[in-house]
């Protein structure tokens, strides 16, 4: 019995030791509140004023871990997995947020009018350029095109930043909810079978 | 009945005409015929009756009816047709009516009460009929017809003919044209003539006016449009001929993305092509006039129903105006560009030839023409010259000269570039000189190379010909600096947005030297620009320096390294730097009083702190041993250090023996960067200015 039990200990040491690496994972609540602070000066309202609750939300790690097994572990070694902080105070992002700031101005009218619309993947789109005076609309067209690329280099960049590149595709699925969360109701938006919904 | 004395020769239906010949009598006042069912090339009519009532010997009433009429394909068909002749005249060669009029329920077209004349030759089979007020497309028709046994003439013409109406029924019918919604109008005028059943011949006139329209998408739409078209069609066996000409007077139109307004002498497009049976488009020739914007010409050959319908196209830029051109015809095409914002100015003329639906030759002659990036990143004045592409492998020669311009603001002088280009790349023929600010960038090697899996490449060798410092840091909002800067380039390359420079970069400076090293620049031209650099500085001068950044005078030497600095958006977010005066240094060392109060000042109580100050303030400066300041950043924090450790500190300037002895001890470890930036520039009476 006893030479079973050293390899058992040890087995067991191998999960919570590899668990403790597996669940360096995806801050949801933070990059929500961060994505709040940014959405919210981006669209010039003062914080809480419409955004909705965060919703908390908590992925299960990758890895093959059983979700019951994964539950046991949590209560041994919760300090492990306690969720990072998002940090968005880098000159990179301060600059992406103030010229998205800039540009919101003009492309207010626009989402109001519904001519633009935000999509499911954290962009913004022209849906109905009938909406737009002609002359307008390669203005729109521009005004759409550099704050996607704005979005996209955000995105990027708080992944960067807090040293998970591999996060891109996690903070953008979180603006992407938190864009229309913290949007005054009338715009439009996708929903996530990418049909249009006004809010 | 007596077929002698009537003798009812013919009953012959065309679409929406019906003649009756006969011979007059008078015996029977009244004739009822019931033809049944007749039937033509592509048309049949249906429980057909005719009746006659004999007015006098010339003349009678006329009733023709017909239950259905089915009509040639795209025209539907009529039931309840009835055409009615209160007067009918019939002499022995003709029968004519002079006030018809034809009633039918048209599937296409809705009710129909058309006033209608006819005539009918019995001897030629010649038939002469005008229609009046077929109401169509919510405007009304009049449609003018002579059909003989071998020719035929029809004028139509509309008035008021609803836009969207007109484009629904023709989507509807297979014409490929988009429907449009709105309010436009259409007058037109087409005289149609041929043999039996085929066109010959066509002149169309067309007026369009509309107030405002768009298609569904909105990818199509014009506003208080003027627009005539005239079009003369040939048909023969071997094709058909269209001459086709356009004037817009008024109004603005979009095609998406081009948004143009019609300009006070009007915008031309003339064109002159074949439609053969084989479903090509031979496009002679046509022009476009867009006074004020460009002139375009060209001629074409299209397969429609080819993979590649595109088989050759022919396009010279006569003329291109600037800016009219860009804002119209190549901005929309380049918002995501750095080419999005533009002053521009000068003309273009040039050609693009395409063969099997891929671009084959460019030529470009620039004429005075001038771009200017309103973001400010780079400018190019009165640039000329000729630029030639091929998509052949033998290399073509392109000339381009400027005669000013800038790179972030820094100033360019006249240069002339001669270029070879193949299929894929572009190189430089000749080494050349470009004057920047006081100095010269020497281009001894420039090659370029495209391809749609790799994008762009290109790779650089030259010589910075020593710049002045001061001239650069006035152009890049710098502090004036004394110094030169200067330095081999060997190798240059830019792949994928990223530029790395190989090689040291020379900056003599303040009497000493500043090499730059490893340097690479990601998407320079981009929203967040991201440097990486390793910088090492040697025996500077540290009162000219000090002197330059108003700073106190400090006299003396400094030695000093930057390793791994990363820079976002011009903003350093990480590097390890060390700076302290070299080690044998037999310079004098003296720094001022002002000196030491801005380093005490510098991070308040914490960084900087002079010992006892207060007896020494009769002095104006002392003399020092060693000074240094050792800061890695990370995260926002500096991690500071000096030039020697002291007791829970570190030395910023560490004093000599004789006195007046005085020594800055710094006391924090780490220091927030923008804190420590902040009291910087408050100290140098700077302004806090990132390049843009």
């Amino acid at each position: 019995m006893k030479m079973l039990r050293i390899p058992v200990a040890m087995t067991l040491l191998l999960i919570v030791a590899a668990c403790v690496t597996i669940n360096v994972y995806f801050p949801s609540e933070a990059a929500a509140q961060a994505a709040d602070r940014i959405i919210q000066d981006v669209y010039g309202e003062r914080p809480g004023e419409t955004a909705a609750p965060v919703e908390p939300q908590s992925r299960l790690p990758d890895g093959g871990v059983t979700s019951a097994t994964h539950a046991l572990l949590d209560w041994f070694i919760s300090p492990a997995h306690a969720e990072a902080d998002i940090s968005v105070n880098t000159p990179a992002i301060r600059q992406l947020q103030a010229s998205m700031e800039k540009r919101h101005q003009q492309l207010a009218p626009y989402y109001k009018s519904g001519a633009v619309g935000m999509t499911r993947d954290g962009e913004i789109t022209l849906r109905d350029q009938k909406l737009v005076p002609m002359q307008e609309r390669n203005a729109v067209k521009g005004l759409v095109s550099k704050e996607n690329a704005d979005r996209s280099a955000l995105y990027k960049e708080i992944a960067r930043a807090n040293g998970h590149p591999e996060w891109e595709a996690d903070i953008r699925s979180t603006f992407a909810t938190r864009w229309v969360s913290n949007a005054p109701a009338g715009w439009w938006y996708q929903n996530k079978q990418g049909a249009w919904e006004q809010k | 009945m007596m077929p002698s004395r009537r003798r009812v020769i013919a009953a012959l239906f065309a679409p929406g005409l019906l003649v009756i010949a006969a011979l007059p009598g008078f015996a029977i006042d009244v004739v009822h015929l019931q033809l049944g069912t007749l039937e033509g090339v592509g048309w049949s009519a249906h429980a057909v009756s005719v009746q006659l009532n004999w007015l006098d010997e010339r003349h009678a009433g006329l009733v023709l009816q017909a239950q259905r009429l089915a009509l040639p394909e795209g025209l539907g068909e009529l039931s309840a047709v009835t055409l009615l002749c209160a007067r009918a005249q019939l002499t022995a060669t003709e029968v004519s009516c002079a006030q018809g009029t034809l009633m039918a329920q048209s599937s296409v077209l809705g009710a129909q009460n058309i006033r209608t004349t006819f005539r009918y030759q019995f001897d030629t089979g010649r038939i002469d009929t005008e229609l009046l007020g077929v109401r169509m497309y919510d405007g009304t028709l009049s449609i003018k017809a002579s059909l003989s046994d071998t020719h035929w003439q029809v004028v139509v013409r509309g008035a008021e003919l609803s836009l969207p109406a007109v484009t629904r029924q023709l989507a509807a019918t297979g014409f490929a044209i988009p429907v449009v919604e709105g309010s436009g109008h259409l007058n037109v005028t087409a005289n149609m003539s041929g043999v039996a059943s085929q066109l010959g011949k066509a002149d169309v006139e067309m007026q369009l006016l509309a107030e405002e329209l768009s298609d569904a998408a909105g990818s199509i739409a014009g506003e208080n449009l003027d627009v005539s078209l005239h079009a003369a069609v040939t048909v023969a066996a071997a094709g058909t001929q269209v001459v086709l000409d356009m004037t817009g007077r008024q109004g603005a139109l979009y095609v998406d993305p081009v948004f143009i307004e019609m300009p006070a002498q009007a915008l031309r497009l003339s064109a002159s092509f074949d439609w053969l049976p084989t479903a090509e488009l031979v496009l002679q020739s046509f022009v476009y006039r867009h006074p004020g914007s460009v002139q375009l010409e060209g001629s074409g050959h299209f397969k429609l129903a080819a993979d590649t319908p595109l088989r050759e196209l022919q396009l010279e830029i006569r003329q291109a105006e600037f800016p009219a051109f860009y804002g119209t015809y190549l901005q929309p095409w380049l918002y995501d560009s750095v080419l999005a914002d533009l002053d521009t100015a000068g003309q273009l003329r040039g050609s693009l030839h395409w063969e099997q639906g891929k671009l084959s030759q460019v030529s470009l002659d620039p004429v005075s023409l001038s771009v200017d990036d309103r973001l400010g990143r780079f400018e190019l004045e009165s640039m000329n010259g000729r630029l030639r592409w091929s998509s052949t492998t033998m290399p073509v020669r392109s000339e381009l000269a400027w005669a000013s311009g800038s790179v972030f603001r820094v100033e360019l002088g006249a240069a002339c570039l001669a270029i070879d280009a193949g299929r894929d790349y572009v190189r430089l023929v000749q080494p050349v000189a470009v004057p920047v600010l006081d100095g010269a960038l020497g281009i001894d090697v420039f090659q370029l190379e495209f391809s749609e899996d790799t994008g762009m490449r290109w790779q650089v060798n030259g010589l910075l010909e020593p710049v002045s410092l001061s001239q650069l840091s006035l152009a890049l909002g710098w502090p004036e600096m004394g110094g030169k800067l200067s330095g081999v380039i060997p190798d240059v390359r830019y792949d994928n947005g990223n530029l790395e420079v190989g090689g040291i970069l020379r900056m003599q400076v303040f009497d000493g030297e500043v090499t730059l090293s490893n340097l690479t620049l990601e998407q320079p031209f981009g929203l967040v620009p991201r440097l990486q650099v390793d910088a090492r500085a040697d025996n500077i001068d540290l009162e000219k320096l000090t002197r330059t950044f108003s700073f106190g005078r400090i006299e003396g030497r400094l030695d000093g390294r930057v390793d791994g600095l990363d820079m976002e958006s011009w903003r350093p977010v990480a590097f390890d730097a060390e700076f302290a005066t070299p080690e044998n240094d037999n310079s004098r060392h003296r720094i001022s009083q002002k000196a030491v109060d801005n380093i005490s000042s510098i991070g308040g109580a914490g960084v900087g702190g002079a010992l006892s100050r207060s007896f020494l303030r009769v002095f104006e400066d002392f003399p020092y041993d060693r000074l240094g300041i050792r800061c890695r950043l990370e995260n926002g924090i500096c991690d500071m250090g000096g030039v020697a450790p002291a007791t829970d500190g570190y030395y910023l300037v560490k004093g000599r023996f004789i006195p007046p002895r005085l020594d800055v001890i710094g006391y924090a470890d780490r220091v927030n960067w923008d804190t420590l930036i902040a009291q910087i520039m408050a100290v140098t009476g700077q302004q806090d200015r990132p390049v843009e």
